[in-house]
């Protein structure tokens, strides 16, 4: 799980072009969207393909995202339980 | 300076000129359908498609006509020319005409078609040509006749509106004597693909300003307005259909796609068209608005509406794009000639398929089908993506 | 209405008010993070935008920072339009990247977002709270007689205090920016007319 949340990070910092951000500065538990990381629903969406395009999860309905991206830890037991590749 | 409409034309999914399209609005026809010529493999959405092949729209034309034919430009030509005859600028034509249009896929569908053959042969490569956005005004205005200014905008889906606004002023500043404006948009892959993945596209017909609503439906169309001063109208001896007494553009400076939660670009734009028209938020018969049926458009607008109207009691609302479906950079134009069809005729275009009130809001909209009212002042917005929010203003003519 | 102030991007530099303020290492063209960093500019949302829009911001932000504009009090009484001639072909190039292939078909909202030209007005709007009108017009070439006279006319009609305006263009890797403040009345150096504008280009 601690690899897949560092690689989580790494992978969300180069989608979302968040050039200034290091993944240890990301705390595994705090929430994604509003404060903290400032990420908006463009970016939502970009985290649905990143889940597709490395993980093989297709999320059907888009509203799924909001318990699914609450924290980076949320979206890797999410990824853990529902990979396919 | 009094600016007059003395022409309209317009095609949609639902109808092909002003009868077509009021009696679909009268009796609540719409065409939100299973995607039927437009070939996509997103064959689970629906679509507000205009019923005609390119084939059938030359057709309509006249035939005869050369390639490249796309199909934002066929549209156009068949809008352009109701407007254009209604206005009778052949006939009585003033010194200077311009045409402004509106559209951002421009040739799109024909590169779709075309783009592997551009890389593995030239023999198409008409349709490079008419890849821009400029060339489509420019294969419409070819089509109808000479004008001394053509040029195009293109600003998303509110690129229509803006073109009204541009013309208004190329008027107002003494740069043409008549400006014919709108705007044309066939659906494709491109903006299709595009919205479907930024998940704005309901599966199922739209219900703007429904609890439930789920996203938009893609449409096509064009609509044109011939703009002219009074004086203009009345040395030609064309009769006015109304005026445009107000119009305003600004920016919601919130965010590159979405709303912003207080609505204050679309706040800023429909006080800033009544403030453009003199008239009070109370003279508003009826709002034609924006409303695409996406969770934050019709939030982000509602609570604007309600801001500006609640005072003196919000007049009746209604989306019209739950007949037309979202016509892009078409909608502006579109929905300006279903606003001047409501003073001509009036009535109140019904707000399709709703059903539960957004929580959030103080109103619902007007959803009694073919609803008779007096209708002297119509206010539609039209927002677009960068946050660029316009507001027209039609109202009744009354010679002075 | 007068030039307050104005930018101007090239392939190798940054000029801001006749003097340069940055320029690239021999023969390279210019890095839009680099001029960024070297700026001083904190907005991480600026990583986020595609070229267009980040030349634009660039070009704006040192402007309208020197102008004394702060990124929170609401312009509503400020304008903001801009040309150029490419429209958007980068980022539709980079967005065609994420589409081309069948096996690796990822079409990604954040680029799509950018596949209009007018976003940069939006982002330029979003990072300055700018709330007056917004406009942008693709024209064959640089012309400084459309530039201004358009300019004119939308002064003109909304009679805003401020305009920001100008030409904003990247493709190829090189970006081509010359983003001017325009305002009502001030030191009377520089008009806007047609030929300045020219001249600030060239």
């Amino acid at each position: 799980m601690e690899q897949l949340i560092l690689e989580l990070k790494k992978q969300i910092i180069e989608v979302l072009n968040l050039e200034d951000v290091k993944p240890e500065d990301i705390d595994s538990q705090a929430p994604l969207f509003g404060e903290g990381l400032g990420l908006d629903s463009i970016d939502a969406l970009e985290l649905i393909v990143l889940m597709e395009k490395n993980y093989g999860i297709k999320l059907g309905d888009p509203a799924q995202g909001k318990e699914i991206f609450k924290s980076v830890e949320t979206m890797a037991e999410y990824i853990e339980a529902n990979r396919k590749k | 300076m009094t600016i007059c409409v003395t022409g309209i034309g317009i095609i949609s999914s639902i109808g092909v000129g002003r009868q077509a399209t009021l009696d679909s609005l009268l009796t609540g026809r719409c065409n939100i359908a299973p995607i039927a010529h437009f070939k996509t493999i997103h064959s689970d959405l629906v679509s507000a498609e205009v019923v005609q092949s390119n084939e059938q729209l030359i057709e309509l034309l006249g035939g005869g006509l050369k390639e490249p034919l796309t199909r934002t430009a066929l549209l156009g030509m068949v809008a352009l020319d109701q407007a254009y005859k209604e206005a009778r600028v052949e006939e009585q034509r003033p010194q200077r005409v311009a045409f402004v249009s509106g559209t951002t896929v421009g040739g799109m569908d024909k590169s779709e078609q075309f783009y592997l053959d551009f890389l593995n042969n030239d023999s198409k490569n008409q349709y490079i040509a008419s890849h821009d956005c400029g060339r489509c005004s420019e294969m419409i205005a070819d089509y109808c006749g000479h004008f001394d200014i053509i040029t195009t905008i293109s600003t998303a889906c509110s690129s229509a509106a803006n073109a009204v606004i541009f013309g208004a002023n190329l008027l107002k500043t003494g740069r043409t004597d008549m400006a014919i404006v709108g705007g044309s948009e066939c659906i494709t892959k491109f903006h299709l693909n595009g919205f479907n993945t930024l998940r704005i596209l309901d599966k199922e017909p739209c219900r703007p300003f429904d609890a439930s609503r789920a996203g938009l439906n893609l449409g096509e169309g064009a609509a044109y307005l011939v703009l002219e001063s009074e004086a203009s109208a009345l040395k030609r001896g064309v009769e006015p259909l109304c005026k445009l007494s107000g119009y305003a553009n600004f920016c919601d400076a919130h965010h590159q796609t979405a709303s912003s939660e207080d609505g204050e670009g679309a706040f800023l734009a429909m006080s800033g068209a009544l403030q453009n028209s003199g008239l009070q938020p109370e003279d508003i018969d009826y709002i034609n608005a924006h409303g695409t049926g996406t969770v934050n458009n019709d939030l982000s607008e509602g609570i604007a509406i309600s801001r500006l109207f609640s005072k003196r009691g919000i007049p009746p609302v209604s989306s019209t794009k739950s007949f037309t479906g979202h016509t892009t950079s078409a909608s502006g134009s579109i929905e300006a000639v279903i606003s001047i069809l409501s003073i001509q005729h009036g009535f109140i275009p019904a707000n399709l398929r709703f059903r539960n009130k957004i929580e959030e809001l103080s109103f619902v909209p007007s959803s009694d089908i073919g609803l008779k009212v007096d209708v002297n002042n119509v206010l539609t917005n039209s927002f677009g993506f960068g946050g660029n929010d316009t507001t027209l203003i039609f109202s009744k003519y009354k010679k002075e | 209405m007068e030039i307050k102030a104005y930018s101007r991007i090239t392939a190798d530099k940054m000029v801001v008010n006749g003097s340069t303020v940055y320029s690239s290492s021999d023969g390279e063209n210019i890095n839009l993070t680099d001029l960024y960093r070297h700026l001083g500019i904190d907005y991480p949302k600026f990583f986020k935008m595609d070229n267009l829009c980040k030349a634009g911001f660039l070009g704006a932000e040192t402007i309208i920072r020197d102008a004394g504009m702060d990124t929170v009090t609401p312009k509503k009484d400020c304008d903001i339009v801009l040309f150029n001639s490419t429209s958007s072909l980068d980022d539709d190039i980079a967005y065609n990247n994420t589409i081309e292939d069948d096996a690796n078909y990822f079409p990604s909202p954040s680029v799509f977002v950018y596949t209009l030209a007018n976003i940069v007005t939006g982002e330029i709007a979003i990072r300055n709270k700018i709330m007056g009108e917004s406009s942008f017009y693709v024209l064959k070439e640089f012309s400084s007689s459309i530039i201004y006279s358009v300019v004119k006319e939308t002064a003109q009609e909304t009679s805003a205090n401020a305009v920001l305006c100008g030409w904003a263009d990247f493709l190829n890797n090189t970006p081509d920016v010359l983003l001017m403040l325009l305002q009502r009345t001030g030191d009377g150096k520089i008009q806007f007319t047609a030929e300045n504008i020219n001249k600030l280009y060239r």
